[in-house]
């Protein structure tokens, strides 16, 4: 347990907690075609096979395979959905070994919604369209998704596995993705200073994990004139079990963060891959009250952009170049990634990496359970860093940090980096 | 470091592809997750960027590093008799890397390595997997670039280049992919390995590296290339004409060449792509323009400054309604964004086109632009027009749906006319995306039978048994009488 | 104009050795033709010059300096450029396909064929490669007939890429400047040459340009004193032709070869004394297959080889 209890607000009860919702007014109904997969056939029809998505896919940089490419898995899905080809491993594997870092997305001048086609697969797999075979998700895997919904849950399990690292209990192929975990976890306090008011999004992962990025956030927040407010325990955005086909479990998480954070403020987020979950909440849900929440979301870097005249002075710049590595889902999904820039750049030396923006590799719960794969995009991204000489890496996002921290790289979020140089308590 | 992800490999299974004798000895050479057989996979490989189904699929994919490996690849193949199949990055528009009939299909997306640079000689060695893009880029460092730059540069691979002898807008001066091709490192049809070209200026024999330049993978397999690396100009000018009438913009283009000056890039777009690219990117383009010119000098400063100003005024005494010069490297960059979004934008207003590739003299533009129009209004197709006009090479698009009955048809029978048009105006058949599987029939078109029997006899020299790339950029028949042998050492 | 394309065919026929005359003055590149044999001429004259297309289609038998004459009425130039353009022929150059001391600016001759229209060995007229400047449309036999010495085709007419002509040139002659930096330094150089201790420049492009360029040529001479305009470049040496990596021209030292002037960064080194032809590039017996699809008896052009080493 955290020990000290933080200074949150209260949660409206959460609604229908649990239940399977019924499909919400208004919500486009999917032109769902005859196969077995959740997707649009449109959209799926959309792919002009161009190709010119291939270098932006880290599975297909690494191993250079069709199959594991996006218009490989385009391929595979109509294979799949129009004609009729079978469920089997191979396509499985096709579906399974994608990031989900959604570069491929940008990149497409058709206008191919990847990410979408990706999860309704997903979906599909995830209960049990794989014929015969039962749901795609094993029940161990679920059982993880199911704990990051539970924040104290994590936050407890958050220090056993601290402990456990410590201890060498961790199976090292878990434990190769995971850097030192910290034992110390700040204590968070709501702001009581005047300014504007803004949420700030605390989530699952990063707050059991690292705490500091909170504290370092708030703070600069309110050098920059705001008055942070915590919600209670708004619990996990629902980035991960979307991801992997659990949608009912993202659907209420989703529910629950949108009654975590109630009025009209804006809704900041840190972590990169939070953020563009909860801008997607309106796509998620299809409700009018989901989308008038999502309008309310923005990553807390295009906060500070906007408002870049009221940063906190650098008072000790930061010694050596920064390389800025822009985590997939700021980049390719919020496509938000100048605004860590411009917010950085009155601190440090900013340098760029030459890979234009392909994923690192940690894609939430893909670097557990993906490791070789994860490991062999990871090194791309370290020769990348390697060519810029920086010693420091930001990045704003806790998996990709987490993520390029096992591997050796100082790598930390650019709140803590500005908090540091502007000489805010962090 | 990280451990090196392997795929899965399927054990030979009875009724698998895996079975066959010749993947056994492939897993030899190859590391065996290399070697992939699964089904799906097969499929997948069947096609490339052109989208043509030629009914065959892959017996076996290989993905070799070396080029070791894909001599070893090639000897195994004919072995056991079976024809070969180079592929790179498969965005070919012509179907080259599409396999006919059961070949073994050969991937050098794993060659990816920039072997060498050397930037006093301007020079660079690199596996045919590397990416144009990641190749110019990586050569930044050194203040030089690759020229050919084809619209689809960020993914296409050198070797595919090689094999197309891709161009692209900055041709135009510069030259194609031949041009920038100093020697090659190659995998001949019967496996042996050799190198056509030097890195010395004029090497002994007949110009094998230019014969291979463009053979669309049908002469071997290109396992190393050194090309040849352009400096970085010191000034860069790009300018958008916007004119009224697509005569005035083709004049316009008729005249700056005759004015002496050879643009590095000189594009032309269409009302109709002008409209909606702008539309999708907001590049400032003129909405109402019928016709737009992109214009790009670059070189010495003074020379670019006199072009530019002479380019302006020859572009407003042919009427042009507005020039607009870009005044830094952002507008630059936003005006060329323009240009390459055309493909982004006409999948927004249909989603499927058919892209042909003709080229025609420069002074029958406008002559055969208006037949296109023609032809596709007769067909009840939209056709947008974006291309490189300061050589000549139409890309007219056919925008379809192909899940409107009956459109394929009329596509093919427009596509057929827009060939014969471009020809009758004394044009070829491709200006870079190569024949392949899609105008190999109307080769006869534009060779008789003995030109076609020529290149037939050069295809018979490099690979007597038809392996490589069988059933591509020549009609069947080609060659016409077979062969007196000649006298061992005749001509020596 | 003088002669058909189809008189040549005839005259050429489908049998017995013939050769090929163009003005004889690279005749003994690959050998010598064998003697007794029978001489033919390709067919001379402009056929087509459009400004507008930067290409111009000519008869083989054209001399140089004639198709020069009509390309610079119209400010344009074909990078065609050999030591005698009086009598040196279009068709006789590009089947040589030795490119001239300015290849560093306009490129390899090898790269100016657009269409080849030859005749082969069974006396027929054949068309390679298309008109105009962009074209991929089947095998490049073009590039395979360039430096072919007519062993595989007696070319009969050819579509060329031309270009602009420079608005300004300019020689410069500067003794000890250092040829190496100069080829880093300078973007608009034609052509660098140098004996091992003089170093010869042609700047060509827009006036402003050539000027700034001669500046650096001053500042890599070591001042003004030590450059010179002249009216063009040395005599070159003719008792060889190398063709060496052009990194390896910094080995060369004044005297070697018996005197040389050298193209630096293209690699071509012009000896007082005669010098081995070069090194096949690829496999013997890929050049015997080539000469024999095309030329199965032997016929075009006997006693010349490009395989020579
Ligand atoms: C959106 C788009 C825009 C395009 N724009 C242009 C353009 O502007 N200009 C242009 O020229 N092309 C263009 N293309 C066509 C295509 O990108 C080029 O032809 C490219 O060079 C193909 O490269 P690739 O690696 O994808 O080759 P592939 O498609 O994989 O193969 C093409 C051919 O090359 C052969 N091949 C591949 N590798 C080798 C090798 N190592 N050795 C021997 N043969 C080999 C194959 O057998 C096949 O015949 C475009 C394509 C797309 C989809
Ligand atoms: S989401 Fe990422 S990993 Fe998946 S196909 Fe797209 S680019 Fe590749
Ligand atoms: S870029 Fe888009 S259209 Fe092209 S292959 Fe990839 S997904 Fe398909």
């Amino acid at each position: 347990m955290s020990g000290r209890a933080d200074e949150r607000e209260a949660v409206p009860p959460e609604t229908a907690a649990g239940a399977e919702p019924a499909p919400a007014p208004g919500r486009a109904p999917l032109a769902v075609a005859p196969g077995p997969l959740r997707v649009d056939d449109a959209e799926l029809a959309a792919c002009v096979s161009c190709g010119l998505c291939l270098p932006h896919c880290p599975t297909w940089r690494v191993t250079g395979a069709e199959l594991l490419s996006p218009r490989g898995r385009i391929a595979a899905m109509r294979a799949v959905q129009w004609g009729g080809a079978e469920l089997d491993g191979t396509f499985v594997r096709a579906m399974d070994t994608c990031v989900q870092c959604r570069g491929c997305e940008p990149a497409c001048p058709s206008g191919v919604p990847f990410g979408r086609l990706m999860e309704g697969t997903r979906e599909a797999l995830a209960f049990g369209a794989g014929r015969g075979r039962g749901a795609y998700q094993p029940w161990w895997r679920r059982l993880g998704y199911e704990v990051l919904g539970r924040h104290r849950l994590l936050l407890a399990g958050s220090t056993a596995l601290a402990v456990a690292q410590r201890l060498r209990l961790v199976p090292e192929r878990v434990d190769r993705s995971l850097p030192r975990l910290s034992l110390r976890r700040p204590r968070l306090r709501r702001s009581n200073v005047t300014g504007e008011p803004v949420w700030l999004f605390t989530g699952c992962v990063m707050d059991a994990w690292q705490r500091d990025v909170h504290v370092a956030t708030i703070a600069v927040l309110e050098a920059a004139g705001a008055r942070v407010r915590l919600p209670g325990d708004p619990g996990c955005c629902g980035a991960l079990h979307a991801h992997a086909g659990l949608r009912a479990g993202a659907e209420r998480l989703a529910r629950r963060v949108i009654a975590a954070l109630p009025g009209d403020d804006p809704v900041l987020v840190s972590s990169a891959g939070c953020g563009a979950a909860l801008k997607d909440y309106g796509h998620l849900l299809g409700t009018p009250e989901a989308e008038r929440f999502a309008r309310r979301v923005l990553d807390v870097h295009e906060w500070l952009a906007a408002r870049a005249d009221r940063l906190p002075p650098p008072v000790r710049p930061l010694a050596g170049p920064v390389a800025v590595q822009d985590p997939c889902h700021l980049r390719h999904v919020q496509r938000a990634h100048p605004s860590v820039r411009a917010v950085l750049a009155p601190y440090a030396t900013l340098v760029e990496l030459d890979d234009e923006g392909l994923c690192c590799g940690a894609g939430g719960t893909y670097s557990a359970l993906q490791p070789d794969l994860a490991a062999g995009i990871r090194a791309r991204k370290l020769e990348a860093i390697g060519r810029t000489g920086a010693a420091v890496v930001a990045s704003a996002n806790p998996g990709c940090a987490l993520h390029l921290a096992a591997a050796g790289v100082d790598a930390r979020h650019p709140m803590t980096l500005v908090a540091e140089a502007a000489g805010l308590p962090g | 470091m990280a451990q090196r992800y392997r795929e899965p490999v399927t054990p030979p299974g009875p009724s698998t592809a895996a079975a066959d004798p010749l993947v056994a000895d492939l897993r030899r050479a190859l590391a065996p997750d290399r070697v992939r057989t699964e089904d799906l996979e097969l499929a997948l490989y069947g096609r490339d960027a052109s989208g043509i189904d030629a009914g065959g699929r892959a017996a076996v994919v290989c993905l070799p590093e070396t080029t070791e490996e894909v001599a070893a690849c090639v000897r195994a193949a004919r072995a056991h008799g079976r024809p070969f199949v180079a592929r790179g990055a498969g965005t070919g528009l012509a179907g080259g890397a599409v396999p006919v009939g059961e070949p073994v299909v050969i991937v050098t997306t794993r060659m990816t390595r920039i072997l060498e640079v050397d930037p006093d000689e301007r020079v660079a060695w690199v596996q045919p997997g590397v990416l144009n893009l990641d190749l110019t880029r990586h050569l930044a460092t050194w203040d030089l670039h690759f020229a050919p730059d084809p619209s689809s540069q960020q993914a296409c691979t050198i070797g595919g280049n090689v094999a197309n002898n891709s161009g692209g807008p900055h041709c135009l001066r510069d030259g194609v992919t031949s041009a920038h091709v100093v020697a090659l490192e190659v995998v001949l049809p019967d496996g042996s390995v050799t190198v056509l070209g030097a890195l010395d200026p004029e090497p002994g024999g007949y110009d094998l590296r230019g014969a291979f330049v463009g053979s669309e993978g049908c002469l071997g397999i290109a396992t190393r290339v050194a090309v040849r690396l352009t400096p970085n100009p010191p000034a860069v000018r790009t300018l958008l004409a916007d004119f009224a009438s697509v005569e005035d913009a083709a004049a316009t283009v008729s005249a700056v060449i005759a004015a002496g000056i050879v643009p590095a890039a000189l594009e032309m777009m269409d009302a109709r792509i002008t409209a909606a690219v702008e539309d999708y990117v907001g590049a400032g383009y003129p909405r109402d323009a019928a016709a737009v010119l992109l214009v790009e000098l670059d070189g010495l400063p003074a020379g670019v400054e006199a072009h530019a100003a002479e380019v302006v005024r020859l572009a407003t005494a042919h009427g042009a309604r507005a020039v607009r010069v870009a005044a830094d490297d952002a507008e630059r960059a936003l005006l060329w964004k323009g240009r390459k979004s055309a493909f982004g934008a006409v999948a927004r207003i249909l989603p499927d086109y058919y892209l042909h590739d003709t080229v025609v003299p420069r002074t029958r533009l406008v002559e055969v632009l208006r037949r296109v129009y023609q032809i596709a209004e007769r067909h009840d197709l939209v056709v947008v027009n974006v291309f490189h006009a300061g050589d000549g090479n139409l890309h007219p698009l056919l925008l379809f749906d192909r899940r409107v009955p009956g459109v394929m048809d009329r596509v093919h029978a427009a596509g057929e006319e827009i060939v014969a048009a471009s020809l009758e105006a004394g044009g070829v058949l491709s200006g870079e995306h190569g024949i392949g599987l899609e105008k190999k029939a109307y080769m006869d078109r534009l060779f008789g039978p003995d030109d076609l029997d020529a290149q037939a006899r050069l295809r018979e020299a490099f690979d007597p048994d038809g392996a490589a790339n069988p059933d591509k950029v020549l009609p069947a028949g080609a060659r016409c009488g077979d062969l007196q042998r000649a006298p061992e050492g005749a001509w020596i | 104009m003088t002669g058909t394309l189809d008189g040549f065919a005839a005259e050429v026929g489908p049998a017995e050795p013939v050769t090929v005359v163009g003005g004889r003055t690279q005749w003994s590149v690959g050998g010598a033709p064998a003697e007794d044999v029978r001489e033919v001429r390709a067919p001379a004259g402009i056929v087509a010059h459009e400004p507008a297309e930067l290409t111009v289609r000519v008869r083989a038998g054209t001399t140089v300096a004639e198709l020069d004459a009509a390309l610079a009425e119209h400010g344009q130039m074909v990078p065609l450029d050999p030591p005698d353009p009086e009598r040196a022929t279009v068709g006789g150059v590009l089947a040589v396909g030795r490119s001239g001391i300015r290849r560093l600016g306009r490129g390899p001759v090898r790269d100016c064929l657009l269409e080849a229209r030859y005749v082969s060995a069974e006396g027929r007229v054949v068309k390679a490669g298309g008109p105009t400047v962009k074209n991929v449309s089947g095998f490049d036999l073009c590039r395979l007939l360039v430096g072919s010495l007519g062993t595989l085709g007696l070319l009969a007419e050819v579509v060329v890429r031309v270009s602009p002509r420079p608005a300004a040139s300019r020689w410069l002659q500067a003794a000890g400047a250092d040829p190496f930096a100069l080829r880093r330094r300078l973007l608009g150089a034609s052509s660098i040459l140098w004996d091992g201790a003089t170093t010869w420049v042609l700047l060509e492009g827009h006036p402003a340009d050539v000027d700034a360029e001669s500046a650096v040529v001053t500042s890599v001479a070591g001042g003004a004193a030590a450059v010179a305009e002249v009216a063009g470049p040395p005599p070159l040496p003719a008792g060889g032709r190398l063709s060496a990596r052009p990194s390896a021209l910094r080995d060369l030292r004044t005297g070697d070869h018996a005197g040389f002037v050298a193209e630096v960064g293209v690699g071509v080194v012009h000896t007082t004394a005669p010098v081995p032809p070069p090194p096949l590039a690829g496999p013997r017996e890929l050049h015997r297959r080539i000469k024999a699809v095309f030329d199965p008896t032997g016929r075009l052009n006997p006693g010349r080889s490009v395989v020579t080493a």
